[in-house]
């Protein structure tokens, strides 16, 4: 009889990443406390200039906002490029404290996203997501940001109720 | 109780945003992670990968430990650089590690990189802890690597749920057909 044929192979190897991080003694092994701590302190340290960098992320989104007015023809470009740094945007505004900012790039994702026609309503609903953005990074308004948080986001979902159609 | 001592460790970081990725080499650093290679796309992966493999001593690094790459980037993604690490005949390792950031967490996102052969998913926006769970789980519980004609990857069982029924797994480990490979 000829050998069978494989179907599924199995890989199985010594754990070498343990050994190399944890060495060969038994017993439990944890993240040293305090190396969680520095680490924790340094993302803090980093989040305090979390809002310069979107500073920066709004007026580029600033600049497409104002392509779209400009150049209607080049709509679609200009949208694209705002699509990609909501992306970015939404995925950072959390880690930093500003999760407002997560859920405003978040909608203004969802909203740039593959669209074959873009009406003037929907290039100023851009400009409403712009100045919610603008809103949170001014008055720092960091965590839910409580009243001010959902007026922000009231105000915004009221634009896109007006501008979406 | 001791500590893990990620001092010997050396983890490969593709990740677009400059601020995400100072943040990650950051705090992965201050984990105690001897080194931290940085770039910025799949593409400068694959390239930095491939002098692993082909110049090690250049490079200053016999083997990557941990891979850590944003799904998102431009112009190669983390699915094909992912793609090339376990399937290309020049990965330096098709076993290693590979945990992808995304803000993606649909489902049908996190099936597709698990069909792809990814081994964890951090989910922005993470928090140090997030880090640390993905980085223990990954010394912990590795997983075995399975191989058909049509996937290869860490095993997409996870766990080993209690189960009363019949066993109909068609295969076991003594079956014709199946091949253990140790090492």
């Amino acid at each position: 009889m000829g050998k069978s044929k494989v179907i599924v192979r199995f890989y199985r190897f010594k754990n070498r990443l343990k050994e190399k991080t944890a060495g060969l003694a038994p017993g439990k092994v944890s993240i040293s406390p305090e190396a969680l701590e520095a680490a924790e302190k340094a993302l803090e340290k980093m989040a305090e200039e979390y809002p310069d960098w979107v500073s920066g992320l709004i007026v580029k989104l600033q600049e497409q906002h104002g392509r779209c007015v400009d150049t209607p023809e080049k709509r679609r470009e200009s949208l694209e490029a705002i699509n990609h740094i909501a992306h970015d945007m939404k995925g950072q505004g959390g880690t930093f404290g500003y999760p407002l900012i997560t859920t405003i790039a978040d909608s203004l994702y969802g909203f740039s996203y593959s669209r074959d026609e873009i009406t003037d309503n929907q290039v100023e609903l851009i400009k409403a997501h712009l100045d919610a953005m603008r809103a949170v990074i001014r008055g720092r308004v960091s965590g839910s940001g409580g009243e001010i948080g959902e007026k922000l986001i009231d105000g915004l979902n009221q634009a896109i109720a007006k501008y979406s159609k | 109780m001791s500590d893990y001592d990620f001092d010997r460790v050396n983890v490969l970081l593709a990740e677009d945003s400059p601020f995400i990725r100072s943040l990650l080499v950051n705090s992965l650093k201050v984990l105690g992670v001897g080194n931290v290679f940085a770039v910025e796309h799949g593409g400068d992966a694959i390239h930095f990968l491939q002098r692993v493999k082909n110049e090690p001593m250049k490079v200053g690094v016999q083997q990557i430990d941990i891979v850590i790459s944003n799904w998102d980037m431009h112009p190669i993604d983390g699915m094909m650089f992912l793609r090339w690490v376990r399937r290309h005949k020049d990965s330096p390792d098709r076993f290693v590690p590979f945990v992808m950031i995304t803000s993606y967490t649909e489902p049908e996102r996190v099936l597709q990189a698990r069909e792809m052969g990814v081994t964890d998913m951090l989910a922005k926006p993470f928090t140090i802890k997030n880090i640390g769970e993905k980085l223990i789980s990954i010394i912990e519980r590795p997983r075995q690597f399975v191989h058909t004609k049509d996937f290869f990857g860490p095993d997409r069982r996870r766990q080993k749920l209690p189960f009363d029924g019949p066993e109909r797994r068609v295969l076991t480990d003594k079956s014709e057909g199946v091949e253990i490979i140790r090492g």
